[in-house]
């Protein structure tokens, strides 16, 4: 009979000790590896939200200073007709870059003909627009998410996207006309009409009144440049690249002589940041109370194993057994339970996302106009994580009650009542 | 280092000036006191005497299971002072087989399974360690209780498993503290007969305790121990 075997027959002994343990330990188990899949799903749902939804895609790009002195000096910060085109030339046909478009970004004044109130606009090809959105989309999902595709009008250049409560405000509905105000690039107002082409959410409610979508043609007329752009959006085709790919074509840039800076769409998504580094927070704090709680369950059930034996051990030790064999015997026996409680947990990972999934449960997340699916994924690097830690610590909490049950004396074990 | 007998053979076991004191609080209890005594091979030897005697504390230094104060114990020639522990684990486990009172077996496994225990610790294969425990198990007339587990046999079954145990490690010498005193008269011979009959039958030395003087009259020889000391060592005719 093999240690194992004689471990998982010393769990049998005390069977309702032992079920009401493993079932600490499953449950433990199941509670962080589910709320690990949960901010999983939540980290990949931002994720997308960032890349596609707010049409960050991977990577921006944009003269160095851009960011901070470009308001100031845009002559000097935007890229002219020709960067745009020879950029466009040297990155299409890198590797894993699938999309590079123009953008510019403006901003000023939104009326009605009655009120007026400021706006948000970003200037991007309707093209490059649907490509941003659909890209990572399965079929399924392009045919779900159908309605909610911002879709720019290729054939009129006037055609304008607005966030719902910018038309709400200014009460325009699709095909009403609004002119809206800006500064050129060389600082002269220019007001040019546009068309109301549908609506959307921004999904944040700081920016749902006033931000709009238009055309990179339009921008570039209200901002009176041909060709022009403040940067250039990236889409890769495997967001796993986009450290790799950065860098590449950085250098690349960088020796054709171009003076750039490229940010990635974690960079430039705050609210992906921080939601990423309060889950995290979240889930080890979680992580710390529940595996405090199943290490003192497992050592307070093997302790009272190791004492109930104290007397077989004594037994043990006369006819043969080693010290270490004690201690190897009882940690084996705590490694099996916690196995067991694992595997138990691992089951109900698996199986309880399906039951959310059927429920259909959704929720409003903070500083959102949308609710949302709740979904749990399966985190399979905290999964593993967290099964490796557990069986450690699992093991470790049955050492010292073994170790001191190992060192105390044949007659005295024997001896115990 | 051997020791040889005045016979000129070497005895299985040699106590010299044994003492062995316990703490009690504040009060030092002498359990042994300066005994000596020699332990053939083939024995089947009584050590009795009334309650607090040191009947135990003297199977326990011979088991190897405790140390004396002061005093030499040698085992089939070897100083036993000199072994560290680990090394006098495995020379009890592979000399030595016990036999408790209170039976000691493992509640959760088979009567089998409690015989092959000991071998298994000792590391031998499987197959073999099921055959030396099944031989030892139709020894002690069990074989068809190979598959029940210590709460399903009675008192007497349960103490033939153990001397099973014991014996299927091929120890030289068979300890049995008490090994009749909880059982009946009738068990309580059994058991003793059974000793026995595997002392002539594979000349395994057997040393056991016991109140009871019933038992005393097959044994080969019969220490009477009072107040830790030896006040008769007698051999039978």
């Amino acid at each position: 009979m093999n240690m194992i075997k004689l471990a998982i027959r010393g769990l049998m002994r005390n069977r309702r000790r032992s079920i009401v343990t493993l079932l600490t330990i499953a449950i433990g188990f199941a509670s962080i590896t589910l709320f690990a899949g949960y901010t999983h799903n939540v980290y990949s749902g931002l994720q997308k939200q960032a890349i596609y939804g707010e049409l960050l895609g991977h990577l921006t790009l944009s003269k160095r200073g851009m960011s901070t002195e470009g308001k100031l000096n845009p002559v000097k910060y935007m890229l002219n007709a020709t960067d745009v085109t020879r950029i466009t030339e040297l990155l299409l046909h890198e590797e894993h870059v699938k999309l590079v478009a123009p953008r510019l970004s403006l901003s000023g004044l939104m009326s009605n003909g009655r009120s007026s109130t400021i706006f948000i606009a970003d200037g991007i090809s309707p093209e490059a627009m649907q490509q941003l959105q659909v890209d990572a989309m399965t079929e399924e999902e392009k045919r779900i998410y159908a309605d909610y595709i911002k879709k720019l009008d290729a054939t009129h250049s006037d055609s304008a996207l607005l966030s719902a409560g910018l038309a709400d405000m200014l009460h325009l509905k699709k095909g009403a006309q609004a002119s809206v105000l800006t500064s050129t690039i060389s600082g002269q107002a220019n007001a040019l009409d546009i068309t109301v082409g549908g609506t959307f959410n921004t999904g944040n409610a700081g920016s749902n009144d006033k931000y709009m979508f238009m055309s990179l043609a339009f921008a570039q007329s209200l901002y009176d440049t041909t060709g022009a752009a403040d940067r250039m959006t990236i889409l890769l085709d495997d967001v796993n690249q986009t450290d790799a790919v950065s860098k590449h074509i950085k250098e690349k840039l960088q020796a054709a002589g171009f003076d750039i800076e490229i940010k990635t769409w974690q960079e430039l998504s705050d609210f992906y940041n921080q939601v990423h580094n309060m889950f995290d927070m979240i889930f080890g704090f979680i992580f710390s109370i529940v595996l405090t709680v199943v290490v003192m369950s497992v050592a307070n059930s093997m302790g009272m194993t190791v004492v109930e034996r104290t007397r077989e051990i004594g037994t043990l030790r006369a006819i043969g057994l080693k010290r270490l064999g004690v201690v190897k015997l009882f940690t084996v026996e705590s490694l099996m339970l916690t196995l067991l409680g694992c595997v138990a947990g691992l089951l109900l990972t698996f199986g309880l996302p399906y039951i959310v999934d059927i429920l259909h449960l959704s929720y409003t997340p903070p500083n959102s106009v949308n609710s949302v699916r709740l979904l749990v994924d399966i985190d399979f690097e905290r999964t593993l994580f967290t099964l490796i830690l557990m069986l450690v610590v699992g093991t470790l909490a049955a050492y010292l009650p073994a170790r001191r049950a190992a060192q105390k004396a044949i007659i005295d074990a024997l001896g115990h009542v | 280092m051997t020791v040889q007998t005045q016979s000129g053979s070497q005895p299985l076991l040699r106590l010299r000036e044994i003492r062995r004191r316990f703490m009690l609080g504040e009060t030092t209890i002498e359990a042994l006191n300066s005994v000596s005594m020699d332990i053939n091979n083939g024995e089947f030897l009584a050590v009795w005497g009334p309650s607090g005697s040191g009947k135990s504390t003297m199977m326990n230094i011979i088991g190897l299971i405790d140390t004396p104060t002061s005093g030499e114990v040698w085992f089939d020639g070897q100083d036993t002072r000199s072994l560290k522990d680990d090394e006098l684990t495995d020379f009890r486990g592979h000399k030595i087989g016990f036999v408790f009172q209170g039976f000691n077996l493992v509640p959760v496994l088979t009567a089998l399974e409690n015989v092959m225990l000991p071998l298994h610790i000792q590391g031998v294969a499987e197959h073999v360690a099921r055959e030396r425990a099944m031989a030892a198990l139709i020894d002690v007339g069990l074989e068809k209780f190979k598959a029940s587990r210590p709460d399903k046999l009675s008192g007497g079954q349960r103490q033939r498993v153990a001397i099973a145990r014991a014996l299927a490690v091929e120890p030289k010498l068979v300890i049995a503290d008490e090994p009749t005193a909880n059982l009946d008269s009738e068990n309580s011979r059994m058991v003793v007969d059974l000793m026995r009959e595997m002392n002539h039958a594979r000349g395994v030395t057997f040393v056991f305790t016991t109140h009871d003087p019933r038992l005393l009259e097959h044994v080969d020889r019969k220490i009477l121990l009072r107040d830790g000391n030896i006040e008769s060592d007698e051999v039978s005719a």
